[in-house]
């Protein structure tokens, strides 16, 4: 039950075949035009066996259950049978469609198409057959039995026999082809649409024709039938067998059919009907499996055609897309065919090689093999066609373009079964990239063989095994031996060396064939003249792809004048080495780049070897040279470097006992024909004294330098004419400017410098003097004014001396030129103490006078009074402090005494005493006296003109009194010339007159006017004068034992005359 | 009005140099180098400190003016003469004693000095008694000016604690009005003013009304005038 539930069909698919079911008993029921047997065509039975013919097998039950269902169904509405007959007929009918379809399925198999004719009979014979024998036997026995419609058995059964055939026939292929093609889409062009809308037409209207008795032959129908059948096959067929039924039953129902008739013969009506429906069905069927099988064999044969081209068309693309050049031959040998690449390879078809008259194989070989080759291959071939034996040749072929091209030919025949050559075929390979490729290395091993044989070394190669494999030609012309001295190797190897060198070179080799080191080696081999040369031998291995050695080669090469060559070099280069060892300087040699290449020996004995890491210039240099030295050093060596120029340098460099020695290095470059530096070669000396020497020296020279600037003078050196030549510093910087700036003006050196320097009023003297002792060559002295880079103009001493060569000439006048602005300044204010002295001493005022001196006296008295009143304090304290009176008293006593000395001051102002007095010249008393007032006469632009006689007698006086007479005498003349306009001028003359020296004083003033009252105490012509200064003065000369008097001056003026008299001959 | 120590007079002095700060010294200027010494060592027999300098240039430099004492100068001195110190002096606000020295003075010359406040005008040679007697005067005076200052400044600060009400009450009270016209004035009650007042007399530290007014009076006639609003 399970099986049979599982493989139930769908419900539709049920349903629909219920509906059919009972559609065809209603179709069966209305052609029942046979009153009482209620059988005809019955359609349910061709339905049946359609359906179970497509079903499965295990699916049947359900068709049979719902056949039954249907036909009781349809028995119900129109049969009306008693219901166990209804029921064994339906039986009968199920059996006949099982039976059927089992039939049709077991000779047929599935699926079943009834598209060949075998396939149409079968189903004809054993669907609509032999199957409804079983249908018409039970029915017919079922009517006979139940008396239904009072049938008899025999009566029914072939009515009903040929119903269900003729259903089967008529409904079986339809419901097949509605089955089978129930999804599938029509394929049928609108040509065939046409087509099968006419035939339906046609059949139509021939059916309407002849069923509706116009045509007297029903048969007629046939033609629309057969062609429906063969155009459309069976579904044509099946298609219009059910429109015919269709037609024929309508017809037949309405009367108008000639199978209708009267009661008498429709049973005759009804077979003829049945046969006249199962002829037509039978014949369409047929028609339409040969149409069918008619189609197939078409469409097979045309599948066939087909694919024999394409593989025709394969084959002659292999044919002519090898890359071979084919030809097929006669068996005499003539061309018959050429495949399309020798075609292209000739650039002309077989066609354009015909020639009459001449055999068309020669005719080919001629043109188209090369001349050289030409005979030979025509003779191989005719040959091959005489014999039938196969022949393989390589030859030049010409192709399009004139280029004969090596190919290789091979031709084999094609024979029958008797043997008998039917065909050649021959064919061509390029091969002429091969060929050339071939000759190329041919002519490449023979300039190698060449080339091996003409160098002028020995080559030989040995295999791994240290056998000689090959000697080139040289080695055997050289040695003097034949290849057939090489057999024993080793053995003539040794003869051919050395005798001092064998064993090395024996070890050697042997060593090298063992661990595959390449060989190297020189030494000394024998030529056949018997003299031994030296050779350079080279040897390494060849290995293969896996690293084993295939072979050794060797190669000699004499190298005995380059080792005779090193030798004269290396003996030269010691004997310069020697040399250079020799010299007493050391030499070091360096590359461009600075990469030290020699040392002297010298050197290393000097300096010691320079230590492994120092390799260069740079590093030697930071070694070797004194740290303070070597900035400079390396700087200039660097430059040197640098610009290719030979530099010196002279440094202190550290010698092997580590003590610094000066040295000078010289270093200059070698270079090439090009001009590119080759080596620096540096020479060095030891110049250490020397630089000790010029040191000192220096050290001099600085030390006088700086004698001469440090000076607290300033020092000048001028040329033999006066020119300055050079200033000290303190100079420069007191005048403010450089010795140069004085350059490029119109005046020269020296006078530019006294004219901006010295004091206007002093310039003319300066320039006077200095032209004296230029011309003379006296030694300079004088005292001015210079005026300073402030502007401000300072008293000066400049004293000069000349500088004179060892005959006398002067070189140089050396000036020194002293400050003595603060002496001169010092003498300026001492004087003017002296001035307020002298002036006090006037008495200009007695009030004046007594003021001044007790302030003098009053100081030290006020100092001594309160000193007392202190001493007597500490004398009168409790306790009486000793220490401080005792100081006290001390300090009394020091201000008595300073004041004792103001008062002695003073008195020795008027005191006419001789004590004082003491022997001395009275030209430096007027010297000081003029210097005195000089000041003064400065101020009042006054020219003091001195003209003292150079030899005074020495006199005994006091200084300071005449001084003082001097002066008052000298201010009274400056005086008296405030108010003169014109020149100003003091004449002093002092000179001897007999035993007495007369000094006179002139001035350019009013003259005196009362010459003899002057001199007399309290007499003035002065404002605020005394009138007590020329009555001292009067007084102190004659102390002296002189006179004072007075004159007057020419032009104007006044004089005033004083002697005094010669030692010995003063008063008391 | 208070003074917190007794002035020192001449005749129990010390002996001993003293070094402190307090201590008065005695500084002579004077040209003269034995002048000097000798007025130095009279000074010191006197039992005071004596520090003496050759030009007023000096005195300036040595920075002892704040010190307590007086000064001896001479008139003439070269650079900058006694009476060019005593103008800068005070002009300076510093108004230390001066005794003016000189050998010769003539009267304008006293007149000048005087009337710029010297202590005395001395002529070389000089007695010791004099001298000291003038020495001894200056430095009293200059001890009597500086306990002054101190109850100025002192009452000063005790001043700035006052508040601006206080200030004012105080200012009405020193002129001598009455509680209950001040009140009025002010636009205050009677009694706010007697506790302001009570609060003036215990921070102006006074026993009695008598010294507040004196405290009050001792005020600079600046802060015075100015009252309570110079704060």
């Amino acid at each position: 039950m399970t099986s049979a539930w599982s493989y139930r069909p769908q419900l539709l698919h049920l349903g629909l075949f219920f509906a059919a079911y009972v559609l065809g008993c209603g179709f069966a029921q209305a052609l029942a035009i046979v009153p009482g047997t209620g059988i005809s065509i019955w359609p349910p039975s061709g339905l049946f066996i359609a359906t179970l013919i497509l079903a499965p097998k295990q699916s049947w039950p359900w068709w049979v259950l719902v056949g039954c269902l249907g036909e009781l169904f349809g028995n119900a509405l129109w049969f009306h049978s008693p219901l166990p007959a209804a029921v064994l007929i339906y039986a009968g009918n199920a059996l006949e469609a099982m039976v059927g379809a089992w039939l049709v399925n077991r000779t047929l198999g599935r699926p079943v198409r009834l598209e060949t004719l075998r396939e149409v009979l079968v189903f004809v014979v054993l669907g609509a057959g032999a199957a409804p024998v079983v249908s018409a036997t039970v029915g017919s026995a079922t009517l006979a039995w139940f008396g239904i419609f009072s049938q008899t058995f025999l009566g029914a059964w072939p009515l009903w026999w040929i119903g269900d055939a003729t259903g089967v026939l008529i409904v079986a292929p339809l419901a097949l082809v509605v089955i089978q093609n129930w999804k599938r889409k029509a394929e049928l062009s609108a040509a065939r649409w046409i087509e099968a809308c006419a035939v339906g037409l046609i059949l139509l209207g021939v059916a309407a024709l002849s069923l509706g008795g116009y045509l007297p032959f029903a048969y007629i129908i046939m033609p629309p039938l057969l062609w429906a059948a063969v155009r459309f096959e069976f579904k044509g067929a099946a298609v219009t067998l059910a429109l015919l039924a269709l037609i024929t039953a309508i017809f037949t129902i309405s009367g108008a059919s000639q199978f209708a008739g009267n009661a008498e013969n429709q049973r005759h009506n009804q077979i003829m009907l049945q046969l006249f429906l199962a002829i037509s069905a039978f014949s369409a069927l047929v028609v339409a499996a040969i149409s069918r099988q008619h189609q197939l064999a078409l469409l097979t044969l045309s599948q066939s055609v087909e694919a024999l081209r394409d593989r025709e068309r394969e084959l002659s693309q292999i044919v002519n897309m090898v890359p071979v050049h084919i030809r097929r031959l006669t068996p005499e040998g003539e061309p018959t065919f050429f495949n399309k690449r020798l075609v292209d390879f000739f650039g002309f078809d077989l066609q354009q090689l015909n020639r009459p008259g001449t055999s068309q194989l020669a005719a080919n070989i001629e043109t188209l093999v090369h001349p050289d080759d030409a005979p030979s291959l025509l003779q191989a071939v005719r040959h091959a066609v005489a014999t039938g034996e196969p022949y393989s040749m390589k030859y030049r072929m010409r192709r399009a373009d004139g280029v004969y091209r090596w190919v290789d030919g091979r031709a084999e025949p094609l024979r029958d079964e008797g043997g008998k050559i039917l065909q050649w075929y021959a064919i061509s390979i390029d091969i002429d990239d091969e060929v050339r490729a071939q000759e190329a290395l041919r002519d490449r091993e023979r300039e190698l063989s060449q080339l091996v044989d003409a160098l002028p070394v020995h080559i030989w190669s040995w295999t791994p095994a240290g056998k000689l494999a090959y000697v080139n030609k040289r080695s055997l012309e050289d040695l003097g031996l034949s290849k057939a001295n090489f057999e024993d190797t080793v053995r003539v190897a040794q003869k051919l060396v050395h005798p001092e060198d064998a064993p090395e070179v024996l070890r050697a080799s042997a060593n090298c064939l063992k661990t595959g080191d390449a060989f190297m080696m020189r030494y000394r081999r024998r030529w056949k003249d018997g003299n031994y040369r030296w050779i350079e031998a080279r040897a390494q291995p060849l290995r293969d792809q896996d690293g084993a050695i295939v072979h050794w080669y060797q190669v000699s090469i004499d190298i005995d004048d380059q080792v005779q060559a090193e030798e004269a070099l290396k003996s030269s280069k010691r004997q310069l080495e020697q040399m250079i060892d020799a010299m007493p300087f050391n030499i070091l040699s360096f590359t461009a780049s600075g990469k030290m290449t020699y040392t002297s020996k010298r050197y290393l004995e000097d300096v010691g070897s320079p230590t492994a890491d120092i390799k260069d210039f740079d590093a030697l240099a930071r070694d070797v040279a004194h740290p303070d030295d070597f900035p400079t050093m390396f700087q200039r060596a660097s430059d040197g470097f640098a610009t290719g120029q030979p530099f010196v340098n002279r440094f202190r460099r550290r010698n092997k006992q580590g003590v610094y020695r000066w040295i000078e290095a010289r270093a200059q470059p070698l270079r090439d024909a090009d001009g590119t530096i080759v080596q620096w070669y540096i020479a060095s000396i030891d110049i250490e004294d020397e630089m000790r020497a010029q040191a000192a020296l220096r050290e001099r020279e600085r030390f006088l330098w700086q004698l001469v600037e440090t000076l607290p003078a300033m020092i000048d050196c001028a040329a033999p004419n006066g020119e300055p030549v050079y200033r000290s510093q303190q100079l420069r910087e007191f005048l403010g400017y450089e010795l140069e700036e004085l350059d490029g003006k119109p005046k020269s050196r020296l006078n530019g410098t006294l004219d901006a320097g010295v004091h206007p009023d002093d310039v003319a003297g300066v320039k006077e003097q200095y032209a004296h002792c230029l011309t003379t060559g006296e030694p300079y002295l004088r005292k001015h004014r210079l005026r300073r880079f402030d502007g401000e103009y300072i008293w000066v001493e400049t004293r000069a001396a000349p500088m004179r060569k060892d005959d006398g000439t002067i070189v140089q006048w050396n000036v020194i030129c002293l400050d003595i602005d603060g002496e001169v300044r010092m003498q300026e204010e001492l004087r003017l103490a002296q001035e307020r002295l002298a002036r006090a001493s006037q008495a200009a005022s007695l009030a004046e006078l007594s003021a001044s001196i007790a302030h003098e006296v009053n100081q030290p008295l006020a100092a001594i009074v309160a000193n007392s009143h202190a001493c007597y304090r500490w004398l009168s304290a409790e306790p009486v402090n000793v220490a401080r009176a005792k100081i006290t008293t001390e300090r009394v006593i020091r201000d008595a005494n300073s004041a004792a000395e103001v008062v002695g001051r003073i008195r020795a102002l008027f005191k006419q005493s001789v004590e004082n007095r003491t022997s001395l010249s009275l030209s430096g008393v007027i010297a000081e006296a003029c210097n005195l007032v000089a000041g003064e006469a400065l101020r009042r632009r006054i020219r003091i003109d001195s003209d003292v006689e150079g030899r005074l007698p020495p006199i005994a006086i006091d200084r300071i009194q005449i001084q003082q007479v001097l002066v008052n005498v000298m201010r009274n003349g400056m005086e008296a010339m405030e108010a003169v306009a014109g020149e100003k001028s003091l004449t002093v003359r002092a000179h001897c007159v007999g035993s007495e020296v007369q000094t006179e004083i002139g001035d350019r003033g009013n003259g005196i006017e009362f010459p003899d009252q002057i001199f007399e105490p309290f007499f003035t012509t002065k404002e605020n004068g005394m009138g007590m200064g020329l009555a001292i003065c009067r007084s102190i000369v004659e102390a002296h034992g002189g006179r004072l008097w007075a004159e007057k001056n020419e032009p104007h003026g006044a004089r005033f005359i004083f002697t005094l008299p010669i030692v010995g001959k003063a008063a008391p | 009005m208070r003074i917190d120590q007794p002035l020192r007079t001449s005749a129990p002095l010390s002996r001993q140099q003293k070094n402190d700060a307090s201590e008065p010294i005695v500084v002579i200027v004077d040209d003269d180098a034995a002048v000097r010494e000798a007025l130095s060592e009279l000074i010191l027999s006197a039992g005071l400190q004596p520090m003496s300098f050759a030009s007023t240039r000096e005195v300036l430099d040595a920075d002892i003016l704040d010190r307590p004492g007086c000064l001896i100068l001479d008139v003439r001195m070269p650079g900058a003469s006694g009476l060019h110190l005593q103008h800068h002096l005070a002009e300076s606000g510093n108004a230390k004693p001066i005794i003016f020295l000189t050998g010769h003075g003539d009267i304008p010359m006293t007149v000048q000095a005087m009337k710029a406040g010297a202590v005395d005008f001395l002529t070389k040679p000089v007695r010791d008694q004099t001298l000291l007697d003038a020495v001894i005067a200056g430095i009293e005076l200059d001890a009597a000016r500086r306990a002054n200052a101190l109850v100025v400044r002192r009452n000063i600060e005790r001043l700035e604690t006052l508040t601006h009400r206080e200030r004012e009450i105080l200012r009405e009270v020193a002129r001598g009005r009455l509680n209950k016209q001040i009140a009025f004035d002010l636009g205050i009650s009677e009694v706010t003013v007697k506790l302001h007042r009570a609060n003036v007399m215990r921070k102006m530290e006074a026993g009695s009304i008598g010294e507040l007014i004196r405290a009050w009076e001792t005020l600079p006639m600046t802060m015075r005038e100015a009252g309570g609003a110079w704060v």
